[in-house]
């Protein structure tokens, strides 16, 4: 999220759309209704009705994966209608760069951009690139009139989503439409603000990220990035996956979101030169150009007094992915299933469930040699072999069940979407022999050690040299402590004079403002350094802070935990001030420069008020003044976005299994870019009569993920007891169904039961003239448990080995399916 | 007998903030330490379909279409506590009272299983054990208001963990100014009509709703006498009718007995007189 939870309340129009609040994230409505009490209008956009419709000033049902048509009419309503922040979208967005006169986009090959190698499924961006001055600099026309620049090839290229063309792909009537543009794009002027709430009904599509960027190019031109009440967030799904991955759970990612290097980086020097990107512009901050001080102290953290300068600080130690390797889970299960991994550790997760094309994976599992299952019930991955399907006398897999606690059961933070950290502690005492997941690994760690240690190995030194000392029970603030980091020796800023001490030996550091690439800090996640440290000697676990003042009354409570980073509670927040750091909405003043204020860090005057301000240089205006999008190696909000895998642009293009044979926007179907599985258990079938119908997947209040924890909770399976599938009341009527008849739902790769529920709520959509269907069903039911006739089984059966084009990102969200009374 | 003393405590529950989340379907099986009963879905969310013996509140799921689009509303159903309850007065063992502090409470010790209760409250709220015999004695289950949370100082556990703000707690005169301000501030909003204020005689818990209370599957013809005052300008002649009776059969004994010492000879057990 770039903005945070209380937030929401700060918003003129809240848009929700790829989410359902009310429904999946109960408590964040407590601040959308507080939005509304003060006249803020809510507005919902999905397939169904949901929960959060029910409270929505303006509903707009919409067919599943037509988001990027929906949101390309809404940044064409924008241009057209002139309802863009003209001083924002110039000085504080790339709308001004030119770029190369080479690029073309998809309204001139045919829903292509151009760079597309076809047998490689790939683009070569050398088109894409910018038109550079002299200086080195990206050119620009603050008019905004150049053919070339960036904001003409948008709205070029957004021409396109006509009020007709968007309807008959979205389904979505015309009126419906242009009220929700006209709504949100009234959010435009400089008082006003508008936030989007989304989740995975954006993230789970071949098109994901691009979904998200167009949301990004409609903040921009509205002006709603870096302000209260305004931003980009995501509603994440997990009490700590934003957690998860900011600790660089990924393959692809180290702690701090730094890149996990590929094999052929063979050196810290190549790391650090391939990831710090640079720029010639004094105005820009490049905040990343800091990247070889967080690599480095990383090393030092995880390597300690083994990383030194002459062995590259231990660069050799750190593991290393294959060059061009994706082991992103959708590749993980296939290799699996084509039999090239031996063990398995199914940690916190049920992926029998979870996964994309359930079958595919449950048959993976089996091809297993030994699997261990961490977990704190039993669930349908650890008992694969005696699922529906399977016959256990032909499975050799080992599988070993590890009972691990919950969060209540042990201490710890928890970071939510907000990026707050917040400190919990142990409520009661665990259950028989399970154990926190850290202690979990601290045995393991240890005893492999301990075998590395007796019997040698081919690289022991990775193992042997990794600093490990949290206690035969982890003290998990040893833990996270390494995560915030130490000053290892004393360390200065050189840049004053006389030299200024930072921080003393030993202590933990202040922020990772401190940290140093020459090996004097240690620090596990730069994004966390701050978040246990020590003040004036002091130890402060920021973390664990109950503060309950709200100086701005904007919602901030800086007092209350800590938020990465630094506790910043609104990203990119030098946008919402003018050029001389004056708040554009005098009413939100989330920041505002005080020429006057003496800066207690400088002793001189001119300060920054509010939030902790995105970094303490003074107004643009000023001489020493920066851009507000410091994390942009230009200092600028990307409208036009060259980084990404399938275009610079958000192009409509349908799921890989959708109800027509061509796309209505152009002669591309597919987004160009995805990776397509070939083997015989990833069949898709796109329209195709025996699988006519759209079907989506969602969660309820009532469960959680794949339901191992819920469904063994008798009072939520009470009220939420077996799987459904909602579809309108015209399909009923058409196959002879009544509302809670007994159904089964079939897709290329799967089937289940479900009972169906027939509501209003779905309504059949009208597509290039025809009229298309569309189903919904919960994910949180397996065969496991509770054993009773109709308790059915995961979605996930149904759904395809397909993923977004640059995370890969299961499609869990539009796919096709046939519906039979059973 | 009813209670209004302005003081004893009431809820306003106002539907149009409730989004349905069954935080306090939840809180209340926590709190009261029950049980569950087996459901299937049968194709609403409203599970169990209706209060019983482990579930003294649950949401009710209500849709419907109209001409601007599909309409959902969240009603949450529990013991409306009444002003004048019918449970307490049909109860022959007063195990159930209308407490001063507001919440009507089941005194289990006194309860007999007659179940009168059951057919007396016009709501259809209490409910019975039906699976217990003699041991265990079998209760008659219902909300409590969360009296022991009350008594404590505490905020009943439905409201406390409500993430909307649905329900405003607190004396029941300032429960009705809330209903009726929020009413008189929001033309439009809100039907105009507090439900409990004067159903049943008026019932500590109020709700405001933004559509028509029918629609939600509220009672609506329940009249506004409390039930009790039904049977009550019969009740209360009872002493007085017995009284008028005794009194009046003895002096009609007394009239036939006069002037002989000795009772009626056609009511003479034993032996005859001779004549």
């Amino acid at each position: 999220m770039t903005n945070h939870w209380i937030d929401f309340k700060n918003a003129d129009v809240i848009l929700v759309m790829g989410s359902n609040p009310a429904s999946n994230h109960p408590i964040s409505m407590k601040w959308v209704m507080r939005a509304k009490e003060k006249g803020a209008k809510l507005i919902v956009v999905d397939p169904r009705f949901t929960q959060t419709a029910s409270k929505a000033d303006l509903y707009a049902p919409m067919r599943s994966g037509t988001d990027i048509a929906f949101l390309g009419g809404m940044v064409k309503y924008i241009i057209d209608n002139n309802l863009i922040f003209k001083d924002y979208v110039v000085n504080y967005t790339n709308a001004p760069f030119l770029v190369n006169p080479d690029f073309k986009g998809p309204g001139e090959l045919n829903g292509l951009f151009s760079g597309y190698d076809e047998k490689a499924r790939k683009y070569d961006k050398k088109t894409w690139s910018y038109q550079m001055g002299e200086d080195g600099i990206p050119k620009k026309d603050p008019t905004l009139k150049n053919p070339h620049c960036v904001f003409q090839l948008l709205k070029k290229h957004y021409s396109r989503y006509t009020l007709d063309k968007v309807s008959s792909i979205t389904g979505t009537p015309k009126d419906k439409l242009e009220d929700v543009y006209k709504l949100y794009g009234s959010t435009g002027k400089p008082n006003k603000a508008g936030t989007e709430l989304y989740a995975m009904g954006w993230t789970q599509h071949t098109v994901g990220t691009q979904n998200i960027r167009t949301m990004a190019v409609i903040q921009l031109l509205l002006g709603n990035m870096g302000i209260a009440g305004g931003g980009i967030n995501a509603l994440r799904g997990e009490s700590n996956v934003q957690g998860s991955t900011d600790q660089g759970l990924l393959f692809h990612l180290l702690p701090g979101y730094n890149a996990t290097p590929s094999a052929s980086i063979n050196d810290l020097n190549a790391y650090i030169e391939k990831f710090t990107p640079k720029t010639k512009d004094p105005k820009s901050v490049n905040w990343l150009s800091n990247r070889a001080k967080y690599i480095t102290s990383y090393l030092k953290a995880i390597y300690g007094a083994n990383a030194t300068k002459e062995n590259d600080f231990g660069y050799s130690f750190l593991p290393k992915i294959d060059d061009g390797m994706n082991a992103s889970w959708l590749m993980l299960f296939d290799k699996m299933h084509k039999g090239q991994f031996e063990g398995f550790f199914a940690w916190g997760q049920n992926p029998a469930c979870s996964g994309a094309n359930s079958n595919k994976t449950r048959a993976a599992l089996a091809k297993l040699k030994w699997m261990v299952n961490v977990n704190l019930f039993d669930n349908e991955t650890a008992s694969f072999w005696k699922g529906p399907g399977m016959n256990p006398k032909d499975i050799q897999t080992e599988v070993f069940m590890l009972p691990c606690v919950s969060s209540i059961e042990k201490e710890g933070s928890l970071t939510n979407s907000s990026r707050l950290a917040q400190w919990r502690y142990k409520a009661v005492d665990h259950v028989g022999q399970s154990k926190p997941d850290a202690d979990i690994m601290n045995d393991l760690f240890l005893k492999v050690r301990e075998l590395y240690k007796k019997e040698g190995g081919k690289f022991p030194d990775p193992i042997m040299k990794l600093t490990w000392n949290y206690g035969k029970e982890v003290d998990i603030h040893k833990v996270a402590k390494e995560i915030n980091g130490y000053y290892l020796e004393d360390v200065y800023d050189k840049k004053a004079t006389p030299p200024k001490l930072l921080g003393k030996k030993g202590e933990l550091c202040a922020s990772f403002v401190h940290l140093q690439a020459d090996g004097t800090t240690s620090c596990g996640n730069w994004l966390f350094s701050q978040s246990y440290t020590q003040k004036e000697g002091k130890v402060i676990n920021m973390m664990a802070r109950r503060g309950k003042d709200d100086p701005t009354g904007l919602g901030l409570y800086p007092g209350w935990a800590w938020c990465w980073p630094v506790n910043r509670k609104i990203i990119y927040n030098r946008a919402s001030v003018d050029l001389n750091g004056n708040p554009w909405d005098p009413k939100r003043p989330l920041l505002k420069w005080d020429p006057n204020k003496e800066d207690p860090a400088t002793k001189k005057p001119g300060v920054w008020v509010g939030d902790v301000p995105d970094g303490p240089a003074p107004p643009m205006a000023k001489d020493t003044g920066k851009y507000p999008f410091i994390m942009m190696s230009e200092g600028k909000g990307a409208i036009y976005g060259p980084g990404l895998n399938d275009g610079p642009f958000p192009e409509h293009y349908e799921s890989l299994e959708c109800p027509l044979e061509e796309s209505l926007m152009s002669k591309q179907r597919i987004n160009p870019t995805i990776k397509i599985f070939g083997e015989k258990e990833d069949a898709f079938y796109s329209c195709d009569m025996r699988y006519p119908y759209v079907a989506t997947t969602y969660r309820v209040t009532e469960h959680w993920q794949t339901g191992v924890m819920t469904r063994h909770t008798p009072w939520l399976l009470e009220m939420q007891p077996q799987q459904f599938v909602e579809m309108s009341r015209e399909l009923a009527a058409e196959k002879g169904i009544k509302n809670g008849d007994p159904v089964k739902v079939k897709s290329g790769r799967g089937e289940i039961m479900a009972s169906a529920m027939v509501t209003a709520r779905f309504k059949p959509f009208k597509i290039g003239g025809q009229t298309v269907h569309e189903v919904g069903m919960p994910w949180c039911f397996g065969w496991q448990y509770p054993v009773n006739g109709r308790q059915g089984d995961s979605s996930n059966l149904l759904t395809a080995t397909v993923g977004d084009a640059n995370t890969m990102i299961p499609e869990s969200k539009a796919f096709m399916v046939n519906i039979e009374k059973a | 007998m009813a209670i209004d003393n302005g003081k004893s405590k009431g809820v306003l529950v106002d539907l149009t903030r409730c989004i349905g989340c069954r935080g306090c379907q939840v809180a209340c099986k926590s709190w009261n330490e029950r049980s569950v009963k087996p459901t299937v879905m049968y194709g609403n969310f409203t599970n169990p379909p209706k209060l019983n013996s482990e579930c003294y509140t649950n949401i009710r799921y209500v849709e419907w279409e109209t001409d601007k689009g599909p309409v959902w509303q969240f009603v949450k159903s529990q013991c409306m506590h009444c002003k004048d309850p019918a449970c307490a007065s049909a109860c022959p063992a007063s195990a159930l009272i209308k407490t001063p502090e507001g919440p009507v409470t089941y005194y289990y010790e006194r309860c007999l299983g007659c179940r009168y209760c059951m057919m007396a409250c016009p709501f259809h709220i209490p409910k019975y054990e039906w699976e217990k015999t003699v041991f265990p004695f079998p209760w008659v289950r219902k909300c409590t208001f969360c009296a022991d949370r009350q008594a404590d100082g505490k905020t009943p556990a439905c409201i406390k963990v409500c993430p909307t703000n649905v329900m405003f707690f607190g004396p029941l005169d300032d429960v009705k100014q809330e209903a009726e301000k929020r009413l008189k501030e929001n033309p439009g909003k809100y039907v105009n009509h507090i439900y409990g204020k004067n159903e049943a005689g008026g019932t500590a818990w109020m709700y405001i709703s933004a559509v028509p209370f029918a629609q939600l599957g509220f009672e609506t013809d329940i009249p506004d006498k409390p039930h009790p005052d039904y049977t009550w300008s019969m009740l209360r002649e009872i002493p007085y009718k017995v009284a008028g009776l005794v009194v009046g059969l003895s002096l009609i004994a007394a009239f036939r007995n006069r002037g002989s010492s000795e009772p009626d000879s056609d009511t003479t057990h034993g032996k005859e007189k001779k004549p």
